[in-house]
């Protein structure tokens, strides 16, 4: 769609929003044009969210104006934004977990309507579903629903306020594969209907893919913006993060042929948190050397598995075996010991100690690899070398470009993904012998991933195992030497990639397919 | 599902350290001296019997380590296990029970052995005391998740109730008594200085706070302390044996206040009587928080709080009010404290729990 066809519906022009400390827009302008597609392509931290947020009506601008559809607004709330015909979703979904679909959906949307007959709401929202061609079972509870289902529920709440600009945040990152083929079509029919859809993410491949307008953000500041066919993979990642440009198509080098096994996995079985069976009869096998990715969809059971091996979940039948060693009932610290770390999915949980400076974190299970000699040591009253503490934390937050203050900041202090590349910091410039990475790049910009990446490959060259879980498909098809699929705590299938198209491994990936046995043991044999 | 309110403690200025507690104080004794106005004494002089009963007066500072020196054991101890994320509310308990355990090995042996080795004894059997009270919540907690605070509340109940019966039983000094007492104990405690009875209990103490300040900060169990104290869950994922750690600062909390129990008896009393257990474990609690959990704060902390209690007390001798008057005013003092060190020191936060 060239510019003089656009058909304004809302116009931002210089608007500045500032927090504490970051100027998170600055003087941004925006249009958005009459039944467009429109991406917002920026690194973690760019502004996106706050230009949207601001748009919606959660965020006052400290300076600039608004314009829907030539007149000038205010909006001081979602409603006011509603009113106007705007609507979002957020990266985190707002649904009541103990209310159906149908009523989430006209939930807020309908004053004083206290009493109902939820029947005759299920057949009216259904109706609406259809009509829309987004469907949803209008009386399963919210928490019944698929990451993917919720996001069809917030969508429907927006459509049922009669919004004409749809605004997803980030809204692939919680799905599937398949469900994101999904998502596309749902915005294709909604851009055919005339709604505009803004569509905000930081992957490349999506934005390509579904935009027909692609607004670059860096540093609060919109610093390209190109028509669908103007744009290349290539522009785009060079708008988006500026001079530390890095081509993102380069291959990582050709890695050395795996050795023996490092890590064996037999029949494992594992309980998830509410006692149900997470892991069924799991078998796995990484060898030195060798990058093994899992892939499935989120709450596979891909978490359960990390921590079993880590020592941080019992395993109920089975055994785990590292290096021929038996590890199955090993206590953590005896397996840190022997070389295993992990980057933890959880962050906000096991990220850090917040009260504690930097480089007391990144010290952290390296306390557990000093050797004891004395009496003292052995009674716990070991002195730590501070001076060897604070070295050992300036040389992590360099390499993995962690921004802090100084070491002895609180690690508190730290943003998300600066507390991310600490951890990754931690697990990684150990030396491990076994990496089990769940999500290792999650939430991180371009150039972050791409060193987490080649720090991940280069660990293996060097001869350790690593075992990758991401839920970013391309990432685990890209950098692993086999790839594990998992499906309802089950493997499905095991392969090299290349060797399986998308399609099957969509099919593998929600249980509708399974490899057979000779297949995974051939996959595991080579 | 249920709410708890999580207490943490936030950055602050280091100014606000020491202004904090300080205005505090101000506030308490504006207030006290309103009080004071209206029981119809002077407040000026009745502050001028604080300050010389606490401070200003060779006697009343020597009252006024005395009496810090308790504190100091006491909150040093409750320091160390509130920075494992445990509150331990027992130090009360665990204060008698070293007391008890003192006093039974300094009766049954000073006729017999050398007064020295029956003071360490003494000392030694009043901590491992004071560690195995601590030793139960503790493992309660560490293992099994119980509330500590329930716990050391019910065991101090249980201290006392055992106090009161050996000093009329086991313990009791025999003949007519004012009120029930052991036989007094002759191995006692190095005097530092006689007209008050400072004792070496003062040298332990800092010593003791000393210690635990080099261990939290510079060793390898004080390390694993702090980050379970701050994140239990990463504390668990580094491999740290959270039961273990909470286990073992609880006992050491123990081990102080039981420690506290027996200076009292072989250094400040020499007997055991009931009258031992006035709090000071409660107020202990208190004295931390001012501290903010950083043992070189508690001997601070301990002294400042050593004054009001020494302080309050003189005021009821140099003027005509009343024990409990004294006794109120000193509550007040605390309850002020309190307050504001808890909302100048702390992020206080309503958190859901599942
Ligand atoms: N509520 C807030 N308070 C303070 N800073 C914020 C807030 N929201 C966003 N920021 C900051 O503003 C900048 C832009 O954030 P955001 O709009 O969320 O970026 P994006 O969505 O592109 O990842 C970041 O530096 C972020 O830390
Ligand atoms: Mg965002």
């Amino acid at each position: 769609m060239s510019s003089r066809e656009c058909q304004a519906i809302v116009e931002m022009r210089g608007i500045v929003k500032r927090f504490p400390g970051v100027v998170a827009n600055d003087h941004v302008d925006l249009k958005i044009c009459r039944g467009e597609v429109l991406a917002i392509l920026g690194e973690n931290g760019a502004g996106k969210t706050t230009l949207m947020n601001v748009l919606y009506g959660l965020y006052l601008p400290d300076e600039g104006e608004i314009y829907v559809k030539g007149r000038r607004v205010s909006h001081r709330s979602p409603r006011d934004a509603i009113e106007n015909g705007i609507g979002m979703v957020h990266q985190h979904f707002t649904l009541v977990d103990d209310l159906t679909v149908a009523e989430n959906v006209v939930l807020g949307a309908e004053k004083f309507r206290v009493f109902y007959d939820l029947e005759k709401l299920a057949r009216e929202i259904d109706e609406f579903m259809r009509t829309i061609g987004l469907y949803v079972d209008p009386l399963k509870k919210a928490h019944e629903l698929s990451a993917g289902e919720k996001q069809k529920v917030e969508i429907l709440k927006a459509l049922y306020r009669k919004v004409e600009v749809l605004i997803l945040d980030e809204p692939t990152s919680v799905l599937s594969p398949i469900e994101v083929r999904e998502l596309f079509k749902t915005v294709r029919n909604l851009k055919s209907t005339g709604i505009s859809v803004v569509f905000i993410s930081h992957k490349l491949d999506e934005v390509m893919e579904i935009a027909d307008r692609i607004v670059v953000m860096r540093g609060g500041k919109v610093v390209g913006e190109l028509a669908r066919h103007e744009a290349t993979k290539q522009l785009l990642a060079t708008l988006m993060i500026g001079s530390r440009a890095v081509n993102i198509e380069e291959k990582f080098g050709k890695r050395v042929r795996p050795a023996g096994k490092l890590l064996e996995v037999v029949d494992l079985w594992v309980k998830g948190d509410r006692g149900e069976d997470s892991l069924k009869a799991v078998n796995l096998v990484v060898r030195k050397g060798e990058i093994v990715g899992i892939a499935g969809v989120a709450g596979s059971g891909q978490r359960e598995l990390a921590e079993a091996i880590y020592g941080l979940r019992p395993a109920w039948r089975g055994r785990i075996l590292l290096e021929g060693k038996d590890i199955t009932r090993a206590h953590t610290v005896e397996r840190i010991k022997m070389g295993v770390s992990l980057i933890p999915e959880d962050r906000l949980r096991y990220g850090v100690a917040a009260e504690l400076p930097v480089y007391e974190n990144i010290y952290l299970e390296k306390v557990h690899l000093e050797g004891r000699k004395s009496l003292l040591d052995r009674v716990g009253l070991r002195v730590l070398d501070k001076r060897g503490m604070v070295d050992y934390a300036k040389k992590v937050v360099e390499k993995f470009s962690v921004k802090t203050p100084s070491v002895f900041t609180n690690a508190g202090k730290l943003s998300g993904g600066n507390i991310q590349r600490l951890i990754v910091g931690r697990e990684l410039e150990r030396k491990p012998l076994l990496v089990i990475a769940d999500e290792p790049t999650a939430g991180l910009d371009i150039a972050a991933t791409n060193f987490v990446r080649k720090t991940i490959v280069e660990m293996s060259e060097a001869g350790a195992g690593v075992l990758l879980i991401s839920s970013d498909l391309q990432e685990v098809l890209e950098l692993s030497d086999k790839v594990v699929i998992l499906c309802n705590g089950e493997v499905m299938g095991v392969f090299r990639p290349g060797e399986l198209s998308m399609e099957e491994i969509g099919l593998l990936m929600s249980c509708a397919k399974r490899m057979s046995k000779e297949e995974v043991e051939r996959a595991w044999g080579t | 599902m249920g709410y708890v309110i999580r207490i943490r403690p936030k950055p602050v200025k280091p100014l606000a350290v020491v202004l904090a507690p300080v205005a505090s104080f101000a506030l308490a004794f504006i207030v006290g001296g309103l009080l004071m106005v209206w029981a119809g004494v002077d407040p000026v002089s009745g502050y001028t019997a604080f300050v010389q009963g606490s401070l200003t007066t060779f006697p009343g500072f020597m009252q006024t380590l005395v009496q810090a020196t308790l504190f100091m054991l006491m909150a040093t101890g409750i320091a160390i296990s509130n920075r494992a994320g445990v509150l331990n509310v027992g130090a009360e308990g665990q204060y008698i029970v070293g007391a008890i355990l003192a006093t039974y090995v300094a009766v049954e042996l000073q006729q017999t052995l050398h007064p020295a080795l029956v003071v360490v004894l003494a000392m030694l059997l009043a901590a491992i005391g004071g560690a195995l009270w601590a030793l139960i919540p503790g493992v309660l907690r560490g293992y099994m998740n119980v509330n500590e605070v329930v716990t050391t509340v019910i065991l101090n109940w249980l201290a006392y109730r055992v106090l009161q019966w050996i000093i009329r039983g086991p313990l009791r000094l025999p003949g007519p008594q004012l009120y029930p007492m052991s036989p007094p104990i002759t191995a006692t405690l190095p005097v530092l200085e006689p007209s008050s009875g400072l004792n070496a209990g003062l040298i332990v103490a800092v010593a003791l706070a000393v210690f635990s300040y080099l261990m939290l900060f510079n060793t390898e169990i004080g390390f694993k302390i702090r980050v379970t104290g701050s994140n239990p869950d990463l504390a668990r994922y580094a491999g740290f044996g959270v039961e273990r750690v909470v286990v073992l600062s609880m006992s050491y909390s123990g081990a102080l206040a039981g420690i506290a129990g027996g200076v009292e008896v072989l250094g400040n009393l020499h007997y055991l009587f009931e009258g031992i257990s006035i709090g000071l474990g409660y107020t202990s609690i208190i004295v931390s928080l001012v501290a903010r959990d950083h043992p070189l704060g508690v001997i601070a902390a301990s002294i400042m709080f050593g004054t009001i209690y020494s302080g309050s007390s003189f005021l009821q001798t140099a003027t005509h009010l009343t024990y409990t008057f004294s006794k109120a005013l000193e509550g007040l003092i605390y309850l002020f404290v309190l307050v504001t060190t808890l909302f100048a020191f702390y992020e206080i936060k309503l958190v859901k729990v599942s």
